[in-house]
């Protein structure tokens, strides 16, 4: 016969619930068995907001991939007699100083900077990901010789950081981008990794399966790193826009990727040089970057509701 | 409680030599003399004896120790390039309109941020909070360097209100300030905003208002204490983002701050002064950092009692 | 007249699905000098009804209909700031989990004196006083110097005992426990109960104990009230409730405590309720117990109309198509 439940309740468990009944209630719907991952989902496309941004960001992704075989023009093509136009239907974008068509320009601009974005974030969290796991699972003087160092890598402002490492390696190019704004943003997501395999040491089935004699390699490959998956999912959608940003940053600065050759924070150097008489320039990067930037943001809070059951909406 | 501090302090020295030895290594490594950048190849010679005028020659450990030294004792060693001046003397000159620049900044953040945070919380879900919200979403989405030009295009070109660029009077502090606040702004008020929604959803929350406080001591002695301690150990990494925002607003508005003359000393492979500036920068963050810390466990107990 | 008078209070929740009904039409009285138990598992209503007379329900919840007189007055027609007055000095609570129902951030003591220096106008020094008294009360030892200890350096029986002093400490007239020993050790849970009995006699209190646990209300309360599905069920003085209880879900209940005494006691198994509560959004007609009770058949009244609270005994009211004595009775007749 069916034991209920309730009757059989652990302390805590009652604890959790009577705290759940005094506040939003969901109580008898109907138990359907459905993994981690469905009930994200359906939260996560409850979520308005979330899913608003998803389709943005995919929006701007197939902008970025899908315009430079589609449209007619070439990006170097030197045409001074449709310099500077406004936006109009042949030039979604207008055009630039030297004629050359924006929407177009963006795109390709795109192309680098979202590309550096996404080498860059899988950099970050492979690394990250390697780094606090080895750091949180070992434990010990390890963990705290190798916490120590990232506390001073810390000290290391993050511009700096990366304009060193790009003057180190002489040349701009793609590659070196990436490698320079990895190597100055991996130090968060190691430390939250590490925070993650510690919280995740402590659970009861981790101790079960050294119980029974599992090796270090299975607990942490098998039980510790798939239950991180959701933070580094969520992680993902939060450096991206950073590193996004800080290649714009760079590239604005001048020490980054340089005109002629296109990115969103070359254009935006490019625009600000003639900011005042043809303000369109500037202004197209800069939403590019700011739709990036609040798209994967949305997407991240939604993805974090989505996979953490405790986080409650605001009453 | 005092041993808490005086470990914590301890802490930071040997993390500010290593810092101190990753810029270093990190220095060296980039390629080329900084005497060869002029077109004149420069005769051997010359050469030989400009790199043992500044040390250049010696092994780098030896490099290394007397340049610990030197900071020990402030001193950041003389510029390679500018060959009548001394990074302290740069720094002395250029520093202190950054740090005005930051520190303005930095205030205005938190002036208006914080309460913003605050009231947004306890008017959750009305039009202030959904207004609130989205400007503080657009404040964070859009670049520096689109706000400050924004800022300039209407406030000093159209309407000609402030200046575009220096900073030698009150008025033309403004436009780089606000540009700089921005984003740590919208930092703040967010998080001071989730922090105090998270502290009033707190059982003990509950037990204040059923032991009959007014609502007024329970949002300033239960709620915005602890909603504010978290908002305060943010301003660590709010202080790198402030460090990275100067160097656009410094070079957008033209502001003789080190930010922009960090730039200039990379492509021009002055070693000692992009050493030295990294240098003070890191030990700022390192000790800001250290007293966030400390005032998180003076303001925490729980902490105190956990911490190493 | 009663202290306080709960009549037809309904509390519903604002849910996406739907309104969900927590409480819905409850009616009880508490008597001065007395300790109410009400009773049922989790999800029921009892903590709701408990926060909804301190008016205390988190913004997606509202008081529907019904009065909640309390001295006369009625608490749902009252001001916050009116209500701000009543709680903590004429009718206070304690929750259930005393790790997370104090501010870490605060010292005891300053938790303490805070509401008699509120509600009592006391100062500084007085209200200290008064709360190394309301300690030593509380068997808490060493109360001076722990007085400005922090929550984190007391233990979890101990802070319980804290949360009673503050809930004593301006003389309320009557005291809500939700829950007060369910995240305590059971060692620890008797002494709780235990000093809430003493102090209720010494304070001349009145008290409403609210539990899922049988054990507790049986030693704890006067009266006791069985809650399901937002409803009161059963209601009785605790001696009658388990003598001859009445409803198929308190009868239930009561088979459901483990026994050391008794036959078959090493061999059986816990008899447990079969079935869940009902989807408070979506309410049957029917009685809300139907699905899970033994005694229902689909051709019964009770299939179709939610049974009354009605008087079965002289101060014991049931809410059931099937009620212990008309079973038996039913079969008596049927014999005769």
């Amino acid at each position: 016969m069916a034991v209920n439940p309730e009757e059989m309740e652990v302390r805590q468990d009652v604890v959790r619930r009577e705290t759940a009944e005094t506040s939003s209630y969901e109580a008898g719907a109907a138990i359907r068995q459905s993994s981690l991952w469905r009930d994200a989902w359906q939260r996560f496309s409850h979520n308005k907001a979330a899913v608003i941004s998803m389709v943005a960001f995919v929006l701007l992704v197939i902008y970025v991939v899908i315009t430079p075989w589609v449209v007619p023009y070439d990006p170097n093509n030197v045409d001074f007699s449709s310099a500077y136009l406004t936006p109009t239907w042949s030039h979604p974008f207008g055009t630039d100083e030297f004629g050359r068509d924006l929407f177009l320009r963006t795109a390709l601009g795109g192309r680098i900077s979202i590309g550096i974005g996404f080498a860059a974030t899988f950099a970050i969290m492979v690394i990250g990901i390697a780094y606090g796991a080895i750091s949180g699972f070992a434990g010990g003087w390890l963990d705290n010789a190798m916490m120590r160092f990232l506390d001073a890598l810390y000290g290391l402002p993050y511009l700096p950081f990366a304009i060193i490492t790009l003057a180190i390696f002489g040349t701009v190019n793609f590659w070196t981008m990436v490698v320079s704004l990895t190597i100055a943003s991996w130090l968060t997501t190691a430390r939250v990794m590490r925070g993650q395999i510690i919280t995740l040491k402590e659970n009861d089935y981790v101790r079960s399966a050294r119980a029974i004699g599992a090796r270090w390699y299975r607990i942490l490959f098998r039980h510790l790193l798939p239950n991180t998956l959701g933070v580094v999912i969520v992680f993902v959608f939060l450096e991206l826009p950073n590193v996004v940003l800080g290649e714009a940053f760079l590239s604005f600065l001048g020490l980054g990727i340089n005109p002629p050759k296109a990115s969103w924070g070359s254009l935006a150097q490019d625009g600000y040089q003639q900011y005042l008489s043809h303000p369109h320039i500037i202004v197209i990067p800069s939403v590019a970057i700011a739709w990036l930037i609040l798209s994967a943001f949305f997407i991240a809070d939604g993805l974090r509701d989505a996979l953490d059951p405790r986080t409650r909406e605001a009453a | 409680m005092l041993k808490f501090v005086v470990r914590r302090v301890l802490w930071t020295i040997p993390i500010i030599l290593l810092v101190i030895f990753m810029t270093f290594l990190m220095m060296k490594a980039i390629k080329g003399s900084p005497f060869r950048k002029s077109e004149r190849a420069v005769p051997p010679a010359v050469l030989a004896n400009l790199n043992r005028k500044f040390g250049l020659d010696k092994p780098w450990y030896t490099q290394y120790f007397r340049y610990v030294k030197g900071v020990a004792k402030a001193d950041l060693g003389p510029s390679l390039v500018l060959r009548n001046q001394d990074v302290n003397g740069i720094v002395k000159e250029h520093f202190p309109v950054s740090a005005e620049l930051g520190g303005l900044a930095m205030l205005v953040a938190m002036l208006i941020g914080i309460p913003l945070g605050i009231i947004s919380a306890l008017r959750v879900n009305t039009w202030f909070d959904y207004i609130g919200q989205f400007m503080s979403n657009l404040g964070y989405a859009i670049p520096s360097f689109f706000t400050a030009t924004l800022l300039i295009y209407f406030f000093a070109s159209k309407w000609q209100v402030f200046p575009t660029n220096g900073w030698d009077s009150a008025s033309a502090k403004v436009l780089p300030v606000l540009a700089l606040a921005l984003f740590p702004l919208t930092y703040f008020a967010r998080l001071v905003r989730g922090q105090m929604l998270e502290t009033l959803q707190q059982d003990y929350v509950r037990t204040a208002k059923a032991k009959g406080l007014r609502w007024r001591r329970v949002v300033v002695v239960h709620v915005l204490r602890n909603s504010l301690i978290p908002a305060i150990t943010a301003a660590g990494p709010i202080l790198g983002g402030l460090v990275t925002g100067s160097f656009i607003i410094e070079n957008i508005f033209g502001i003789p701050g080190i930010g922009r003359y960090y730039v200039t000393s990379v492509s021009g492979r002055d070693y000692s002064t992009v050493m030295g500036i990294t240098v003070l920068l890191s030990i700022l963050i390192i000790v800001a950092n250290m007293f966030v810390d400390i005032m998180y466990g003076i303001l925490d107990p729980r902490t105190r009692d956990v911490r190493s | 007249m009663p202290l306080l008078e709960v009549e037809n209070l309904k509390t519903y929740f604002k849910s996406r699905r739907g309104d969900v009904r927590a409480v819905d039409g409850v009616t009880f009285a508490v008597e001065r000098g007395l300790t109410l138990g009400i009773v049922g598992e989790s999800g029921c209503g009892k903590s709701v009804t408990a926060l909804s007379v301190m008016g205390l329900l988190t913004p997606n919840a509202r008081i529907v209909d019904g009065a909640i007189r309390f001295d006369g007055r009625d608490l749902t027609r009252l001001s916050e700031r009116e209500l701000e007055d009543v709680r903590g000095r004429q009718i206070a609570m304690i929750f259930q989990d005393p790790m997370t129902s104090l501010n870490p951030t605060l010292t005891i003591g300053t938790q303490l004196t805070e509401t008699m220096k509120r509600h009592l106008d006391m100062s500084t020094d007085a209200a200290r006083k008064r709360a190394i008294e309301l300690l030593e009360e509380v068997h808490i030892p060493n109360a001076r110097q722990r007085l400005d200890d922090y929550p984190h350096r007391y233990s979890g029986g101990m802070r319980q005992r804290v949360m009673i002093a503050i809930a004593l400490s301006c003389n309320p007239k009557l005291l809500i426990a939700d829950e007060p020993t369910t995240a305590l050790d059971v060692t620890v849970q008797a002494g709780i109960l235990d000093l809430l009995e003493e102090l209720r006699e010494q304070h001349e209190m009145s008290m409403i104990i609210i539990t899922h646990d049988m054990g507790v209300v049986a030693e704890a309360a006067d009266d006791i009230a069985v809650m399901y599905a937002g409803q009161i069920v059963e209601q009785a003085t605790a001696e009658d409730l388990f003598d001859r209880p009445e409803h198929p879900y308190t009868e239930a209940l009561l088979g459901a405590l483990p026994q050391l005494e008794g036959e078959n006691v090493r061999e059986g198994r816990l008899t447990a309720i079969r079935g869940r509560p009902p989807d408070l959004v979506d309410l049957p007609d029917a009685c809300r117990f139907a699905p899970r009770c033994p005694y229902a058949n689909p051709n019964d009244a009770c299939a179709r109309h939610n049974p009354e609270l009605r008087e079965i005994r002289p101060a014991h009211l049931v809410r059931s198509a099937h009620p212990a004595s008309e079973r038996a009775g039913a079969l008596a007749g049927a014999d005769a």
